[in-house]
């Protein structure tokens, strides 16, 4: 037992997260928990108690409350892995997969005194939350770094298609990317055109509810991305997520057409203007005959990028000198026009400046669906003799990943459009059809 | 004995943390399939209720509904939590005399039967500290919480649990006292009190299932039992009586066991399938029949003690029957109950026989097509007895139509909770609280004092209406120009009486519509009160409309030249009897009358009718005699 004491605040705020106290109020009530974090929103005089009950209360503590430490927690306590889980070296006959780790949430574990969430750091974490993972054989965790989806820069996804190369060179049959799902088009598309030739799947998957919740989608979508990985005849990069907002069907995407099209639902992804390359449901795997096969040739990861361009989404009242303000620094800028690919005449003038000052100016659609086309309208038409590269079906964050890509392989504007317009990773639909909705 | 209660009250505001409304409903939209994962340390240390469920490995369907939106289906964070709910759980804390917490915050309790599409259930606690009244002695209510109510399992077969998403997310109120009840009626009683207070507030849903009790039992050297989910508050002096006995039950079986010396079982399942194999009709054979098999497991020094099906009462064999059935077997065979069920006497010999054992020993059957369930039933069954020579399980139960109640699964751990981290926190302010206090809503005894001058109401009557929870509809159907005596036959008399009506599904709840709708036509001569009856059952039991419910029931209105009709018509068949009797034939003549009317006309005015007709008729004879 401790001593009273005469100022609570002050003691309070000394304490650790994990001491048990007493607080005695002015109503003459004692209240008896576990000192542990106060959320972000709580006022500034709260502290939080976890009762023997479970529930967490907050307490305004002012100076007629009196505190009493019953035991002061020597460090902040966590939860610890509760017993060591066994994970058997790779053998050199078993194909094992790789398991990038980002930092986003689908490979975390939760901190059940605070609710937080922590990445995982190695198998033994990972296997924690995910017991059968390595139950079809090895899983490797690499941690390639560790920052919310939305944090992440594209010298991030220079880090990933560097692990990548490294993990096929090793001997791994399958890569997983453990990947916030924010931003995991962009990475996806990025590394489409970064990592060519890989000898087996390259596969993204995230979770849109975090393993905090018993129904993470994470808890069946990472395993069926490590099936896909293990066991999939596939050379290319994609994202699996689920297919529907149930937890047994799974869609493979393109990672160059695909896109986050819901801000919460678990069948957010969507591949635009094609069907997705297949699906997996239980242990089969369904794929397409667009999906592209191992090729055969060795792979060839090249992370030269470019980051001095921009995405902008043109919207009515843009002025041209705000969005020559914006790309004074560029090499590049996507538009992610209106319709099939247009902006306020007024642009016009200022876009012909900037091109011929060097800028390259790529044309996308904003409606994320359906191609570009200048020839229908006169805007377009003078857009593109003022020398806009029209991009077809192209996402606008694909065209701003592959923006970055080909100014990393080329200095000449001639050749930089002329890999825009090339057909890299298969981003490119071209032939879209009626199926599948707008 | 000991007793505590956790009254689980729905509240008539939209859904806790989402905009949805709090209503159930019948049209099923679509389903959605899931799986719930604890994972592995998290469970280890938090829950053993919650490991139990998740090694069931069930996949769990959902029928989303009309009034379920992304939120229900965890497929949209939660919304800040719905103000005008925590403005009834803090005026129900205020009228229990309860003390607020400063800063609110909303915990995640870890739930993975699949009830929550998220796994867990939202949970505040929102003021500690209070007390209610009840017959002159204070009863402490430790807390008020404020959650949010699970999915409405639909059905349960082989592996998969159906739930439908209407109930997931209305509010519930939950007042726990503490454990301080010391008598079966004391239960009901303050059950009833707490329940007429959350009333008060006139934000509650009604109607069968909105409120739920929980009832902590445990007495004089037993253990805390929990009766989950009891909605018949009638019953709750029964189920308390028959946990007493259950729990006395299983101490009387412990005291025996460690006064026979015997020890807990040690021995596994043992396959007996070849000492049955001429069994006569019943489960053994049936099983052995299609293939399949069955196990025996000794219960040593449990010979006697496990009970007859015949005989009244608990029995501990209905324990650990109940263990086996969670891994979905229909049920056990044990040595106390045999011979029977196609098991003879030398089966019975030769099991024993197999399974060495000695005279006090008992034993148990398991027949299924499926060795491994078997097994783990039989496991099951083991794992009970051991318990037996600690007298009473810590549980949670199910209550059951009679009173009795059954195991559902482990009592839950007191950790299984973690911060919703998706709900910002509520901070109070005096002045919210000092509004709220300022317009608390009337007490109960207060409404009761108050509508018996009112309406000048017997004390008895205007007690009835606020142990019913009838005041305020008793009220508003009285301010709708019904007269209070009629409101009362119907609230106090016809409606309960209609939950002795047998039915398949729950009854819906009677709306204030359909009351007032009743009422008006009854006071309109359209039916008498023997019509009453009639009409609120095919309206609220078979679900028809009114016109349909009073076709159904004969009470078409009756239109006056009908009911003279009717009179002439049995006034002509008797003939014999008006003209031998005269005027003294209209009593039994009334009789026939009233059959054909069937309460679709009063009955003084059906007198009335027959009166003057009998009289003209008399008269047309040349003057009553
Ligand atoms: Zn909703």
């Amino acid at each position: 037992m401790g001593e009273p004491t005469v100022d609570p605040r002050r003691k309070l705020a000394k304490l650790p997260t994990g001491s048990e106290v007493e607080i005695t109020r002015p109503d003459g009530r004692t209240w008896h928990g576990i000192l542990v974090p106060a959320t972000e929103f709580s006022a500034e005089n709260v502290v939080v108690l976890k009762l023997a009950t479970g529930y967490n209360v907050g307490l305004a503590i002012t100076e007629r409350d009196v505190l009493t430490v019953i035991e002061r927690a020597r460090r902040p306590r966590t939860s610890k892995p509760s017993g060591p889980v066994a994970i058997s070296p790779p053998p050199p006959a078993t194909p094992w997969v790789a398991l990038l780790t980002t930092g986003g949430t689908i490979a975390s574990r939760v901190d059940y005194q605070t609710g937080g969430v922590k990445p995982v750091r190695d198998e033994r974490e990972i296997l924690e939350s995910f017991p059968a993972l390595d139950a079809e054989g090895p899983v490797r965790v690499v941690p390639v770094f560790e920052r919310f989806s939305e944090d992440i820069v594209p010298s991030d996804w220079v880090a990933l298609a560097e692990k990548i190369g490294e993990s096929f060179r090793q001997g791994a049959r399958g890569v997983v990317i453990a990947h916030g799902t924010d931003t995991m088009g962009y990475t996806a598309a990025a590394l489409s055109f970064m990592v060519r030739d890989p000898p087996g799947p390259v596969v993204l998957v995230g979770a849109q509810r975090s393993p905090d919740r018993p129904s993470s989608d994470g808890f069946t979508n990472l395993p069926a991305a490590i099936h896909l990985a293990r066991t999939g005849d596939l050379g290319e990069v994609v994202v699996v997520m689920h297919d529907g907002v149930s937890d047994d069907r799974f869609t493979i995407h393109r990672g160059s057409r695909v896109r986050k099209m819901h801000s919460s639902r678990r069948d957010a992804f969507e591949s635009r203007n094609a069907p997705p390359l297949g699906h997996i449901e239980g242990k089969r795997i369904q794929l397409g005959s667009e999906a592209r096969r191992p090729s055969g040739s060795p792979i060839r990861v090249d992370t030269r990028l470019d980051a001095r361009a921009a995405l902008v989404t043109y919207y009515p009242g843009l002025s041209p000198i705000r969005l020559r303000r914006f790309v004074r620094a560029d090499r590049g800028l996507v538009l992610a026009g209106t319709g099939l690919g247009h902006v306020s005449r007024l642009h016009i003038r200022a876009l012909r400046r900037l091109i011929t000052n060097g800028l390259i100016v790529a044309m996308t659609t904003q409606c994320l669906g359906g191609g570009t086309d200048p020839f229908v309208y006169s805007t377009g038409r003078e857009l593109v003799r003022e020398g806009v590269v029209y991009l077809d079906d192209l996402l606008p964050e694909t065209a701003y990943a592959k923006m970055l890509w080909a100014l990393g392989q080329a200095d000449d504007p001639a050749r930089v459009r002329a890999l825009l317009l090339e057909d890299i990773a298969g981003e490119f639909v071209h032939r879209r059809r009626l199926e599948g909705g707008p | 004995m000991k007793a505590g209660l956790e009254v689980h009250q729905q509240l008539a505001t939209r859904k806790l943390f989402c905009p949805c409304p709090s209503e159930l409903s019948e049209e099923v939209e679509g389903t959605v399939r899931r799986r719930l994962r604890a994972t592995g340390g998290e469970l280890r240390a938090l829950d053993p209720a919650a490991a139990f469920e998740s090694a069931l490995g069930q996949s769990f369907v959902y029928e989303v509904v009309p009034t379920s939106c992304l939120v229900e289906l965890d497929e949209e964070p939660p919304h800040a939590i719905n103000a005008e709910a925590l403005d009834v759980a803090l005026t129900v804390a205020l009228l229990l005399h309860a003390t607020p917490i400063d800063e609110i915050l909303v915990m995640r309790k870890l739930v993975v039967d699949g009830s929550n599409t998220s796994g867990f259930q939202r949970t505040a606690l929102v003021a500690v500290n209070g007390w209610v009244e009840v017959g002159g002695h204070r009863v402490a209510i430790d807390t008020i919480c404020l959650e949010e109510d699970a999915a409405r399992k639909v059905s349960e077969t082989g592996g998969e649990v159906r739930y439908r998403l209407d109930r997931l997310g209305i509010p519930l109120v939950e007042v726990a006292t503490g454990p301080d009840l010391t008598s079966p009626e004391q239960v009901r009683e303050v059950a009833q009190a707490i329940g007429a207070l959350l009333r008060s507030t006139q934000r509650v849903r009604r109607g069968i299932g909105t409120i739920r009790e929980d009832l902590n039992l445990s007495i004089e050297g037993g253990t805390r039992v929990e009766l989950k989910g009891v909605q018949e508050l009638r019953l709750l002096p029964k189920y308390s009586r028959e946990e007493i006995a259950r729990q006395e039950m299983l101490l009387r079986a412990k005291e025996e066991l460690h006064r026979r010396g015997a020890k807990p079982p040690s021995g596994g399942p043992v396959d007996v399938s070849d000492l049955l194999r001429d069994a006569g009709p019943g489960p053994v054979a049936s099983s052995l029949k299609k293939g399949g098999v069955v196990l025996a497991a000794p219960l040593p020094g449990f010979h006697g003690l496990l009970g007859r099906s015949a005989e009244p009462g608990p029995r501990l064999g209905r324990e650990l029957a109940d263990y086996a059935r969670s891994v979905g077997v229909r049920g056990i065979l044990h040595s106390d109950e045999l011979p029977s069920e196609g098991v003879e006497a030398s089966h019975v010999e030769a099991i024993r026989h197999r399974l060495s054992l000695a005279p006090q020993d008992a034993f148990a059957l398991v027949a299924s097509t499926d060795a491994a369930q078997a097994l783990g039933a039989l496991q099951r069954v083991i794992g009970r007895a051991a318990l037996a020579w600690a007298g009473v399980p810590p549980e949670t139960r199910d209550p059951l139509p009679d009173g009795t109640s059954r195991y559902s699964r482990p009592l839950p751990g007191r950790d299984r909770m973690y911060p919703e981290t998706d709900v910002p926190p509520v901070t109070l302010s005096v002045d919210h609280l000092t509004a709220l206090g300022r317009r608390l809503p009337e007490r109960p005894e207060e409404t009761r004092e108050r509508i018996r001058g009112q309406y000048a109401l017997s004390n008895e009557v205007a007690g009835v209406l606020l142990r019913e929870g009838e005041a305020d509809r008793f009220e508003a159907l009285v301010r709708k120009g019904h007269a209070p005596a009629l409101v009362v036959r119907l609230l106090t008399h016809d409606l309960p009486a209609l939950a002795a009506v047998p039915r398949a599904e729950p009854m819906s709840e009677a709306s204030e519509t359909v009351l007032d709708t009743i009422l008006t036509a009854w006071e309109k001569g359209q039916f008498a009160k023997e019509g009453v009856q009639p009409m609120l059952e095919g309206v609220l039991v078979h679900g028809r409309s009114l016109v349909e419910a009073a076709s159904s029931a004969g009470l078409a209105p009756m239109s006056r030249p009908e009911l003279e009709a009717i009179v002439e018509g049995v006034l002509d068949r008797n003939d014999a009897l008006w003209r031998a009797r005269g005027k003294a034939a209209q009593s039994p003549l009334m009789g026939d009358v009233m059959r054909e009317v069937r309460g679709r006309r009063d009955g003084k005015e059906v007198a009335e009718v027959l009166e003057k007709a009998l009289v003209r008729r008399l008269e047309g004879l040349g003057g009553a005699r």
